[in-house]
């Protein structure tokens, strides 16, 4: 069992190689820092908007005034629950050579979704660069035998390339493609 | 050690750039200034350089695509929103640009047509952010309709600040600077070129029993299709041995088609319709005389290519057409349809002295893309020897561009210079990741042509796999 690590400010990538009895498996792990910056802007945000809903409710009869700053907070509540059910913590390539790729996203919320991918079903890993209105970055894709779009690796987050790059390699050593 | 090729040798003495071509215009539309930029990335990477190219999104087609040798392209997702420019944002397409310069480590920003909302936001955030900025204007423009003063002061606004101005003729030059402002020793004239090994004469001369004019152009009102109107049955009258093929499309075609039923022209006028650019050649050379009856043109490369397939041409002398061929290959005319016939008249009485092979091999010497860039370089390597200078410094240079015009200008610069620190805070160029230059090996193939043994225009989405 071997341990790799490489990190940035917002991403660590880890890598275990596991000697199983009958295979060895690769796992490669990204884990998302939490931003704080975000939490903060949230916060501020449902600050900002129950002063304003206060201010209002100044001009209301006061049973209106206790129904409205009761829904505003209940709205807000809801608002930061629903964002911090999609904050992903990390998210997994688990590569088993004979079997297939599993590809797992692991959210603070508890949840963890996963997907499991057959070896004969991948046709070729491809490091693509995509681009935004506002900017380009590297992103891993697996084209898969029957389907015309793409399939991301990373469904959420958006390593740097510099991480991408062993994961991609593992990749093409697992499913038999030249690098 | 192995021994470097010559232009890789000069490459490593001068210094190699990595230059990123800007304008609405590119693959997969055809026209003058998609062929020039496309022509001529391909021979800056034939000659060392990496070249990459931005543009707007074509439908689909949206993200980074690889062309012939490595050209790298990216067509960023903003839709075109008027005659193919982007909408003008002024900033918003700073985050986007400023990721390409930092990630392709881009030296040189050539930007391409005054027309182009692209490459005037392209030039004003390269400039703040201390690049090197090149400009190519293509097209004559007016002075006095409302659109041109517009276009111009805008024109005035972008180009105050360049390092250098490239235009393809004198005559365009003049233009230039005259709109712009711009002092005349920072504007260079270089040519547009012809790619002689797609443009060559028929293997076998015509006969000069019934001569054919040809006619390709779009037939729209600047392109003179009012003037064909007129001019065709004249010829057609005084010629019985003439006909005519026509190739384009445009709102014009309506007239050309009501004159040709009018005047029973239909087995002596032929009209084609939309030609692709790659079959141009097979139309032209099936004709003894090529027309043009523009009503401006800076450059006019259908000219070059026609009289590179060995046709005598006969235009308009408006613009810099006059500049672009010597005067026994055409025959020039004022835009009036009475002189225009008289042209036809000498053309068809010149033609038995007419040798293809021999104006091809002219053509072939006097034009050449290879050319071009070697000069386009000289401009860049001009372009780096300027002084780096600071934002106030750059400031006093829009000022000069108006009463009011200046200091609107000046504060549209401040704004962006603080966005553009905003965004340096925001997401450090260290944290960009920069492109590995993975073609350069590839690429570098001595020469090659571009569109001789290779599919001009021919994209392949290409990844990394």
């Amino acid at each position: 069992m071997s341990k790799i690590a490489c990190s940035d400010s917002r991403y660590t990538y880890y890598r275990e190689i596991r000697n199983g009895s009958l295979q060895t498996i690769d796992v490669h792990e990204i884990i998302v820092a939490r931003s704080n910056g975000r939490i903060i802007f949230l916060c501020a945000s449902i600050l900002l908007l129950l002063l304003h809903v206060s201010n209002l409710a100044y001009l209301m009869n006061q049973e209106s005034q206790v129904i409205y700053i009761v829904g505003a907070l209940l709205l807000s509540i809801l608002v930061i629950i629903s964002s911090q059910l999609r904050v992903v913590q990390k998210e997994r390539v688990v590569i088993m050579p004979a079997f297939g790729v599993q590809l797992e996203t692991y959210y603070w919320s508890g949840r963890v979704s996963r997907r499991l991918l057959s070896v004969g079903k991948i046709l070729r890993p491809v490091l693509n660069e995509i681009v935004t209105p506002v900017r380009c970055y590297w992103s891993l894709a697996l084209v898969l035998d029957g389907h015309e779009e793409l399939m991301p690796v990373f469904q959420e987050s958006q390593p740097p390339v510099k991480m991408l790059a062993p994961i991609w390699k593992a990749l093409c050593a697992a499913t038999g493609g030249e690098e | 050690m192995a021994e470097k090729t010559a232009p890789a040798r000069a490459v490593a003495e001068r210094k190699r750039h990595t230059i990123l071509m800007v304008s609405d215009f590119f693959y997969p539309n055809f026209g003058g200034v998609e062929s020039h930029i496309y022509c001529l990335s391909q021979c800056l990477i034939s000659l060392g350089h990496k070249v990459v190219i931005m543009t707007h999104s074509y439908g689909n087609r949206s993200g980074v695509r690889y062309m012939s040798n490595g050209l790298k392209v990216y067509y960023i997702p903003w839709r075109p929103f008027f005659l193919q420019n982007t909408l003008p944002t002024f900033y918003l397409t700073l985050p986007i640009m400023r990721n390409i310069f930092i990630r392709e480590r881009i030296s040189v920003v050539h930007g391409h047509q005054a027309f182009s909302t692209l490459c005037h936001e392209a030039i004003m955030h390269a400039r703040t952010m201390g690049y090197n900025v090149v400009f190519t204007d293509h097209s004559l423009y007016g002075f006095a309709d409302i659109g041109s003063i517009h276009m111009n002061k805008v024109l005035q606004f972008t180009v105050a600040d360049v390092n250098h101005a490239i235009c393809v003729s004198h005559t365009s030059k003049e233009n230039t600077v005259l709109r712009s402002g711009l002092p005349p020793e920072k504007v260079f004239v270089i040519p547009n070129a012809v790619d002689a090994a797609m443009f060559n004469p028929a293997p076998k001369r015509l006969n000069c029993d019934e001569i054919v004019i040809v006619v390709i152009s779009r037939l729209v009102y600047r392109k003179g299709a009012d003037l064909l109107v007129e001019v065709i049955p004249e010829v057609c009258n005084l010629f019985p041995n003439v006909r005519f093929i026509i190739g384009g499309d445009g709102p014009k075609r309506l007239r050309l088609e009501e004159m040709r039923e009018k005047h029973s022209l239909q087995d002596r006028v032929s009209m084609l319709g939309a030609v692709p650019h790659a079959q141009v050649r097979s139309v032209l050379i099936s004709g003894h005389i090529f027309l043009n009856s523009s009503l401006t043109e800076a450059f006019c490369i259908a000219i070059l290519e026609a009289a590179c397939c060995g046709l005598l041409t006969v235009s308009t002398r408006v613009g810099g057409v006059p500049e672009v061929l010597p005067d026994d290959m055409v025959v020039l005319a004022e835009p009036v349809p009475s002189d225009m016939v008289l042209a036809i008249k000498k053309a068809i009485d010149r033609l038995p002295s007419i040798d293809p092979h021999a104006m091809h091999l002219r053509i072939k010497n006097l034009y050449s893309w290879h050319d071009v860039a070697r000069r386009t370089e000289i401009v860049y390597d001009r372009g780096r020897r300027c002084s780096d200078e600071n934002l106030l410094q750059r400031l006093s240079r829009y000022l000069n561009c108006g009463a009011w015009a200046g200091k609107l200008f000046c504060i549209v610069m401040i704004i962006d210079f603080l966005f553009w620190q905003f965004l340096q805070w925001w997401q450090p160029s260290e944290e960009i990741e920069v492109v590995p230059d993975l073609m350069r090996a590839g690429c570098r193939r001595g020469g090659t042509m571009p569109g001789g043994n290779v599919e001009k225009g021919r994209a392949q989405s290409d990844s990394l796999g």
